[in-house]
């Protein structure tokens, strides 16, 4: 075991609370951390940190499902669909790719994140 | 995904968030193997996986019961804050 290891577990420990916190948001995390951390490719980044998630998912999702906090069908169609996005996007991402990708997954994010900073001002604290 | 639960299907923060996680495994599960088979080499790093995992299991699962206690809108505003965050490193270092 290397120190570069430590350096994952420790990496995975703080990605693992983002993702059991705020789901596939906290995953994007890994990805930063490996192409900064870990001098990985964009695309490796990708690769591993889809790897890492599904162990991650498996045992944050688990404990979402105990605590009654998951909407078990919009978690199967969203995930069902996006199993064909995925491996369109997958496809892309491997053969493709390129700044230009990044480039117009990045203005996406952006923009949803103003929609849902707009939304979280404009509505009422739900209990 | 969280913003198409949380802006189109009304679905509440906490829960858009736990269920995102769940709706990710699938799509990890279909993605994993096109990264894997499709290229000369495979484009995942197996043992840094592995040692991510080792920390994300423990990690996911404290961030897990912690979400429970956090109030809806300090998480709505930390998602979306998370969310512009990645998305300006994405459009300006690719």
């Amino acid at each position: 075991m290397t120190w570069m290891d430590v350096a994952a577990i420790v990496g995975g420990l703080f990605a693992g609370v983002l993702s059991g916190l705020v789901g596939i948001g906290g995953g994007q995390v890994f990805v930063p951390l490996l192409t900064i951390g870990f001098g990985a490719s964009q695309i490796v980044a990708q690769g591993t940190s889809l790897a890492a998630i599904i162990p991650t998912a498996f045992v944050g999702g688990y404990t979402h499902v105990r605590h009654k906090t998951v909407d078990l069908e919009a978690a199967v169609w969203t995930g069902g669909g996006g199993v064909v996005g995925a491996v369109v996007g997958a496809l892309l991402a491997v053969h493709v790719a390129g700044p230009l990708l990044a480039r117009i997954f990045g203005a996406l994010l952006i923009t949803s994140s103003f929609l849902l900073f707009r939304r979280a001002r404009s509505q009422p604290e739900t209990p | 995904m969280i913003p198409l639960l949380v802006l189109w299907a009304h679905v509440d923060q906490r829960r858009a968030n736990a269920t995102s996680l769940v709706a990710i495994i699938p799509i990890a599960i279909a993605a994993v193997p096109v990264y894997y088979f499709t290229k000369g080499s495979p484009q995942v790093d197996l043992r840094v996986a592995l040692f991510l995992v080792i920390g994300s299991v423990v990690g996911a699962y404290l961030g897990a019961r912690l979400l429970k206690s956090v109030p809806d809108r300090p998480l709505r505003y930390g998602v979306a804050a998370l969310m512009l965050l990645v998305g300006v490193k994405q459009l300006v270092f690719p």
